[in-house]
């Protein structure tokens, strides 16, 4: 996406020299998360940087809220690599949680607290939405406490944060709420990390709890409210790393397909060849473009922009699993195997489309808000 | 010009409920019967902690897969009763392959490459080679040490354009076979050679002449082991791991003649050219193996779709079952109609071999009913006569090579063609359909969605990119419609 505005150009080129020289070396050996150990110190560069600050506004420290140049940062980093950039979005998901549910004091305290990135960082499992799965802790009130118990499942950046925010049910509620929980506390049991599809440098895990006590964030059987209205602002940044991949991805088919010759010559002067890249090339520029354009929506928050951010997400995170699958066949057994970026692109976004929920009923979500 | 489409074109499985054989739909049952067994004692228990263990450690190789699969007899199974094998017909070999895929593409690959091997051997028609190597597998077999043969064609600057004869004199190929005396001296490098490093025998393509590689095809036999041979990095695959592939390096190695499979000189006192020859091996290849690619497509496609159909059965959202959510619903059924039309494609490919191609000969009524009811032992002593007799070599060329229809064989290479890119089309596409369906479950390792897409992916590269499958079925079936049409030629 193109930024315009002099401070989204230097989070522009911050992100992309951040990518060029942290992410790109020893990318696929970083790929080997759970199996080796979990680079520490990128995560700690990036937090200098403050990529993890892009959505909080200013008397917390961030600058500002804005989608866009949280989408610059995310798009540009999954261009390389998208496990920083899930890593940013959870968190960043995380704070708009507080922030939809008015109620931010325990928000505040971590921001303020400079203890370093494991203290900064938030858990959220943003790979389901609360329709769709019915939360596995119950928590009940008991001397004026939240004391919750259940699982949760794949907790996204367990493992890496000390704390959480999850959806719980209190008892006699069928609507969850939102806890946040400090996952040092006892009765708090996280599983080893999950071996998933893809962005495995953004790790998850299992969260288990036994009659952990918890803070409520927000009210009282909210917690679905809160998750919609953040998925609705921050699912575009969600999207903004699956155009980074599929950038990722046609650059790399690209490039291979000017270097490799069969039959005689380049093998980008084979039409059928020429087709698959043009596919790639016109949804990874149609994706550039909704992105642009549904980032401006939502920032100004102009009139239906939900729908125009919605309908972008969906084409671009459905567009990411079509062009990386393509970038893959254009390097043939190459990009087949994991010396190359485009199997771990392939991965990654189908990774991703999953992101706040199952992509054919976020389709039927969208829908409703047309009827 | 004939009217398009050919009746024998598109009713290979009409004529086969006549000419072929009765006996192979029990085989066929049978086999099905014995892969499901397998599946459920060998691979179902083990599969997802193998694929796991390989990601953590790329040296990892099941060796104790494919001593199971030893031990149960696959490495034998489809090798005729002629050659002393267990003689199931050829294409009972894909249905098995189907049922293997649906839990373990890998698995099946590990057993499936080694009939590659096999069936690249047998195209040949080299029979004291046959002989020679069928004994080793067969000893293979009895003594618990598996005896697999593995298939080398790739270079590293030469993927595509190695079984395309219209492409491999434009390209690049590297490895060169150099004549000597009593032999060749082969130099040169092969990738993503699959069953290496466990393959004992390799059957390798290599060229006298590499700026004409087609005219000069040379088709050899190496042992593991031998002086100047060697294994190179194995690769590390995004999926079907449990089929290790590596590159196989030659420095000076020397082939003795009695190790060279074909070359140009076997042909003198046949009409064919090299050419042809270089031509018809791949077409006898390629007939089966992308039909049995497409069968792995059918197995990878079921084995998400009974994930998904599970876990739709399994899970409610907003206290409705999936299952009972119609867009659910119709999700499922395509990719039930996907496997299903899958499996349809690969079995006519089977037909189209069986009544036109390389399996002919062997399901010929009287010849198939005759190695069924004779014994063993005297298949064998007959076999090992006949062998090491020139004649016997020639004949068997001549009825393979020279008198071999043209227009049968493009029936053959279009149907496996067809398979080979919508098998393996439609099983990325349910593997697709099922994450989509299982959300948050699909990209977990333990639910197995995931590890099928994986393993999918690669069905779309080997046996020839898609891209190259789909030029071939236009060549087979297409082109002749149209006389100034070409191929490969791009203008």
């Amino acid at each position: 996406m193109d930024s315009t505005k002099n401070e989204d150009k230097l989070i522009d080129k911050a992100a992309r020299e951040f990518a060029r020289k942290e992410l790109l070396p020893d990318r696929e050996e970083r790929d080997r998360y759970l199996f080796e150990p979990f680079s520490q110190k990128i995560l700690n560069t990036a937090f200098e940087v403050d990529f993890f600050h892009l959505n909080l506004t200013e008397d917390f420290g961030g600058i500002g809220r804005k989608i866009t140049p949280l989408c610059i940062v995310l798009k540009n980093l999954s261009e390389t690599d998208a496990g920083m950039a899930a890593i940013i979005f959870t968190n960043s998901f995380s704070h708009e949680l507080f922030f939809e549910s008015g109620d931010t004091s325990v928000l505040k305290k971590i921001v303020s607290d400079k203890n370093g990135i494991e203290r900064f960082l938030i858990a959220y499992p943003i790979f389901t939405h609360p329709d769709e799965t019915q939360s596995r802790v119950t928590a009940e009130l008991k001397d004026g406490k939240y004391i919750l118990s259940g699982i949760t499942e794949q907790l996204v950046l367990g493992g890496i944060a000390k704390q959480c925010l999850i959806p719980g049910n209190i008892s006699g509620q069928p609507q969850s709420s939102l806890f946040f929980v400090d996952l040092d506390s006892p009765g708090v049991q996280l599983s080893d990390p999950l071996l998933n599809l893809g962005v495995h440098t953004c790790p998850s895990t299992d969260l288990a709890l036994e009659r952990v006590e918890a803070i409520l964030v927000g009210k009282e059987g909210q917690g679905g409210v809160y998750f919609s209205k953040a998925a609705n602002r921050l699912q575009i940044c969600g999207a903004a790393i699956s155009s980074g991949i599929m950038t990722g991805s046609f650059e790399e088919a690209l490039a291979y397909s000017r270097t490799r010759i069969q039959g005689g010559r380049k093998i980008v002067e084979w039409s059928e060849l020429q087709m698959i890249l043009t596919d790639m090339a016109i949804k990874t520029n149609t994706s550039k473009e909704l992105l642009a354009r549904a980032c401006q929506a939502a920032d100004a928050m102009s009139s239906g922009w939900e729908k125009d951010v919605s309908a972008a997400t969906i084409y671009i995170q459905d567009a990411a699993c079509q062009v990386t699958t393509d970038g893959v066949q254009v390097l043939g057994g190459s990009g087949y195997m994991k010396d190359y970026g485009q199997e771990k692109r392939f991965r990654d976004a189908k990774h991703l489309q999953t992101l706040l929920g199952m992509g054919p009923l976020k389709k039927i979500r969208y829908l409703k808000t047309l009827l | 010009m004939s009217v398009e489409p050919r009746f024998d074109d598109i009713t290979c499985s009409l004529a086969a409920t006549k000419k072929q054989p009765v006996g192979m739909i029990k085989e066929i049952k049978t086999v099905m019967a014995i892969a499901r067994k397998f599946n459920q004692e060998v691979v179902e228990p083990e599969f997802l902690e193998i694929d796991k263990k390989i990601q953590a450690d790329i040296g990892y190789i099941p060796e104790h897969w494919m001593e199971k699969a030893n031990q149960w007899g696959f490495y034998t199974m489809w090798m005729p009763k002629l050659f002393g094998g267990q003689g199931y017909c050829f294409p009972s070999l894909a249905y098995f392959v189907e049922e293997i895929s649906s839990r373990c593409v890998g698995m099946a690959n590990m057993i499936g490459v080694h009939y590659l091997g096999l069936a690249t051997l047998i195209a040949t028609w080299n029979l004291p080679v046959i002989k020679r190597i069928r004994k080793d597998v067969l000893d293979g077999e009895a003594k618990g040490e598996p005896c697999v043969i593995s298939m080398a064609i790739t270079e590293p600057d030469s993927g595509t354009d190695t079984p395309e004869i219209e492409l491999v004199d434009r390209g690049n190929v590297s490895c060169h076979a150099q004549k000597v005396d009593k032999g060749y001296r082969i130099n040169g490098t092969k990738i993503f050679i699959s069953n290496v490093p466990l393959a004992t025998w390799h059957i390798v393509l290599a060229f006298e002449d590499l700026e004409q590689p087609s005219h000069t095809p040379v088709w050899f036999v190496v042992k593991k082991g031998a002086k100047g041979f060697s294994t190179g990095r194995k690769e590390n695959k995004m999926g079907q791991s449990a089929c290790p592939a590596s590159e196989i390096i030659f420095k000076d190695c020397f082939i003795p003649d009695d190790q060279i499979c074909l070359n140009s000189s076997h042909l003198d006192t046949l009409s064919i050219t090299a050419q042809q020859a270089y031509q018809r091996v791949f077409d006898y290849l390629n007939s089966v193996t992308r039909a049995a690619v497409c069968a792995m497509g059918a197995g990878v496609g079921r084995g998400a779709y009974e994930s998904a159909l599970k876990f739709a059965s399994e899970t409610q959202v907003a206290g409705k079952y999936l299952i009972n959510q119609e867009w659910v619903q119709c999700r499922l059924a395509d990719m039930f109609k996907n496997i299903a039309v899958s499996r349809l494609i690969y079995a006519e490919a089977g037909y189209a071999n069986g009544l036109y191609g390389f399996f002919k000969m062997l399901q010929l009524k009287p010849l198939y009913y005759m190695t069924k009811m004779t014994p063993k032992f005297i298949l064998n002593r007959v076999f090992d006569m006949a062998a090491d007799k020139k004649i016997t070599t020639w004949i068997i060329r001549k009825i393979q090579y020279d008198w071999q229809q043209e227009i049968d064989l493009q029936r053959c290479a279009g149907w496996a063609s067809l398979a080979k890119f919508a098998g393996s089309d439609a099983g990325v596409e349910n593997c697709h359909i099922a994450m989509e369906l299982m959300g948050q479950a699909g990209i977990r390792h333990e639910n197995r969605v995931e590890k099928h897409l994986r393993d999918a992916k690669l069905l779309q590269i080997y046996e020839g990119p898609n891209q190259a499958n789909r030029v071939s079925l236009f060549n087979s079936f297409i082109k002749r419609t149209c006389p100034h049409a070409t191929v490969f030629e791009d203008q």
